[in-house]
């Protein structure tokens, strides 16, 4: 508004230099005095000094001149109004601090709420949740990923309310809490063995647990998750233990199967037995005193457990493969092709080749069979190796197996002539329950999964190898091959294959040399002189001429153990060697 | 599925029809084929409901379910001289369900058990055909599996069928008549099962009623 209409105070407030002009009679009106003071009172500091220049006469403070009551109310009123001025700056700090506190309780308390709500979503990241009534209900089991197991495999999440708010939240504190079933609690493993078969039907049944560590969880993850993950592992030990029960009592076998309480026995091989067994540890305190005593887990087939679980969410995998995948709702489960068996009038062997032939069972004692004989293979050949050091046997495992085939290259070389005889290469390709064996010369021979076979087997290739040397070295040494032969059918017979022999003649013909190598009787080897170098030949009238007393005459046998050389094959050239006149 | 015939062996002068099918399996095994189980056709006859009949002048239709072990899923369902379903097994149930149209004559069930044999490419199956608990005749059943046109096969089928049957061989089925080297069907199994038990069911009635 225009400057009459504001009140003379506000007016005064404004323009502190027109308070100067005294506006009315007594000097110093109340009124304006009052105005004046607070415009001279006023928070620029130069201010006052300005207008007290301008003003010129009166001074902004100081004690006033003048009369004993208005030397008292200045005061006073100064003080009254500094008080008062405070008074509302105070109360608008403590409404301030008290708004703020409220909030921050209340964004507590908040906090609070929203981790248990945040931690359910965490939680429903990781696990199909669902909502009935007034609980919150998951689902740990493998229905979704298509297992037909009957476990319900539920899991309550319920909200953790036993915490004090007063008192400090402790570290590992979560506002959720999962609650599984009784029969999932604590942890388990499949346990596969192979042992010697037990003398004692009684002995069965009593597994030798021993308590696995619990898988390392991630060190971010929170307690729930690794308690819902120990109890679905529970879960799928007990589904293949049970498929695995189920088809030991149903498929007929030659050998039966034992189920006895949480063990399967099965014979694989003769003397030999597989157990599978589900060792289930829960967590109270009871069983671990029992188990705190180590159990050696060195016959367990981690191998094997790993593959079982693989097979049977293979298993899994096929109930929702696209053969199976979408079905009508009227339809079982089953492969497409098998709803066409009615109406196509599928018979017998139609039916059986849709249908999977090989139940989990079956395909574990495959592969159990398989890596026992490969093992044993293995072993016998080590032994061998390390037992006899000429010729040496060499053996190189291929690196990429199958679960039911396996093969290994085997070489039997004489240490410093290995370029000179490699005439003797074995390809092993060791089977289920065979052991084909492919020779360098071409030929098939198929072993049985006895150990004595491979054994005796590789024994006659040495004692054949030893010959074979020879054959090369005299090539490599100018000598000429009389004779040879893998089998001769003369001398002691061998128990173990047959004995080879060769004879070989001197470059000039003068000397000749015949080894005879079996498996068992070792190594013979004799020379033939010329007849003008043996002296005990009896004189006769048949040989007239002097010249045929220069053909090879008798055989005398050299003592082998005696010669010179490390091994057979450098015997052999300095027999050579000497035997060759320069 | 090859080309099948079914044929009835009438039963030997003075004996029963467990003797004769003694007989016949005992000249199959001295002929080297092997046991490999049992069998079993059976067959159900439906008659269509009155309540469902227009005229009062048509007959009513007579339909037969029959099942096969050989063929365990499905389930057959033939009318005399006409087409022939063959369905899942379901279709027995689905039959419950079509009581209101379909009846079922109870008494008319008749089935053919008996044990399969195998020789080389020949299955061969000889069965007791029976009706309630007494057994009426005797099937014999002839499979030649590489064949599925029946005609190319009639002969070795006949001469097969000689060699254990002798004089009892049967003549070319009306079956083969028809087909002119079209592809042998299951359906065409049923179909001379059907008619065989229809023989049997009224060589019995007849033999009943020349007695009386």
């Amino acid at each position: 508004g225009s400057a009459s209409s504001r009140p003379a105070r506000s007016r005064c407030r404004r323009w502190g230099w027109t308070a100067a002009r005294p506006t009315c009679s007594r000097s110093p009106c109340p009124r304006t005095w009052r105005a004046w003071r607070s415009a001279s009172t006023s928070a620029r500091a130069p201010a006052p000094r300005r207008t007290s220049r301008r003003l010129g006469r009166r001074p902004a403070t100081g004690p006033r001149p003048g009369t004993p009551r208005t030397r008292r109310n200045p005061q006073t009123l100064q003080l009254i109004s500094k008080k008062k001025s405070l008074a509302g700056a105070a109360q608008i700090l403590l409404k301030g601090a008290e708004r703020l506190s409220k909030s921050v309780a209340e964004n507590q308390e908040n906090k609070r709420q929203r981790d248990f709500n945040s931690e359910l979503l965490r939680l429903r990241q990781h696990w199909k949740l669902r909502k009935v009534g007034d609980k919150i209900l998951g689902d740990l089991s493998y229905r979704s990923a298509g297992s037909l197991f009957p476990h319900h495999g539920t899991f309550e999440v319920i909200k953790n309310t036993d915490i004090d708010l007063d008192k400090k939240i402790p570290e590992d504190y979560c506002p959720l809490d999962v609650q599984i079933p009784s029969d999932l609690e604590g942890s388990a493993y499949i346990k596969v063995s192979i042992q010697k078969q037990a003398p004692d039907i009684g002995d069965l049944g009593t597994v030798n647990l021993f308590k696995r560590p619990l898988p390392k969880s991630k060190p971010g993850a929170p307690h729930w998750q690794t308690k819902l993950e120990a109890a679905q592992n529970v879960l799928l030990c007990k589904e293949i233990f049970a498929q695995l029960s189920r088809e030991a009592v149903q498929i007929k076998s030659q050998i039966p199967h034992i189920v006895v309480k949480n063990q399967i026995i099965s014979q694989p091989f003769p003397g030999l037995q597989l157990s599978i067994s589900l060792c289930h540890s829960s967590n109270d305190k009871k069983s671990q005193k029992a188990a705190s005593e180590k159990q050696s887990p060195e016959d367990h087939l981690y191998v094997l457990e790993h593959n079982l679980h693989q097979l049977i969410r293979e298993f899994h995998k096929q109930t929702l493969s696209s053969t199976m995948m979408p079905h009508p709702a009227s339809a079982p489960f089953g492969h497409k092709r098998m709803r066409m068996a009615g109406p196509q009038a599928f018979d017998k062997n139609d039916i059986s080749s849709l249908q999977p032939n090989e139940g989990l069972l079956e395909k574990i004692i495959k592969q159990a069979k398989h890596i026992f004989l490969r093992r044993r293979t293995a072993r016998t050949i080590d032994s061998l190796a390390s037992r006899i050091e000429d010729p040496q046997i060499q053996a190189h495992w291929s690196n990429i197996n199958d679960v039911y085939e396996s093969s290994v290259k085997v070489l039997i070389t004489s240490q410093g002539y290995e370029q000179i005889c490699k005439s003797i290469q074995l390809q092993l390709n060791i089977g289920v329950e065979q052991i084909r064996v492919v020779h360098r010369d071409g030929r098939v021979i198929t072993l049985s999964h006895q150990e004595q076979e491979l054994q005796d087997f590789l024994l006659s290739q040495m004692s054949q190898h030893q010959v074979h040397a020879v054959q090369q070295l005299a090539k490599v040494m100018g000598w000429h091959v009389l004779s040879f032969s893998n089998h001769v059918g003369l001398g002691p017979v061998e128990s173990i294959g047959n004995a080879s022999a060769i004879t070989v003649a001197s470059p000039g013909g003068d000397y000749a040399i015949s080894v005879r190598n079996g498996p068992e009787s070792g190594s013979k080897v004799m020379v033939q002189f010329p007849r003008c170098q043996c002296k005990d030949l009896p004189k006769s009238d048949v040989l007239q001429d002097s010249k045929w007393n220069h053909l090879r005459g008798p055989f005398r046998e050299v003592q082998w153990n005696k010669m010179e050389g490390r091994n057979f094959v450098y015997k052999l050239e300095l027999l050579m060697a000497a035997l060759t006149p320069c | 599925m090859g080309v099948t015939c079914v044929s009835q062996m009438p039963v030997a002068e003075g004996k029963s029809v467990q003797q004769t099918v003694e007989i016949l399996t005992r000249k199959l095994e001295l002929l080297g084929a092997e046991k490999q189980g049992t069998f079993c056709v059976d067959c159900e006859t439906y008659h269509t409901a009155a309540s469902t009949m227009g005229n009062q002048g048509q007959a009513g239709k007579l339909m037969y379910v029959m099942h096969n072990s050989e063929y365990p899923l499905s389930c057959f369902a033939l009318f005399e001289n006409g087409p022939c379903l063959i369905a899942d097994a379901n279709f027995d149930v689905l039959m419950v369900k079509l009581k209101g149209f379909f009846q079922n004559a109870k008494a008319n069930k008749i089935e053919s058990r008996g044990t399969r044999y195998q020789y080389c490419d020949f299955l061969v199956k000889v069965g007791t055909v029976t009706m309630g608990p007494s057994a009426r005749g005797i099937s014999v059943e002839v499979e030649y599996c590489p064949c599925v046109v029946a005609n190319d096969c009639w002969n070795l089928l006949m001469e097969f069928m000689q060699s254990f049957m002798g004089s009892h061989t049967p003549g070319i089925p009306s079956m083969f008549g028809n087909k002119h080297d079209s592809i042998y069907s299951p359906g065409d199994t049923m179909a001379q099962y059907m008619e065989l038990f229809n023989k049997i069911r009224k060589q019995q009635q007849v033999s009943v009623a020349g007695i009386r």
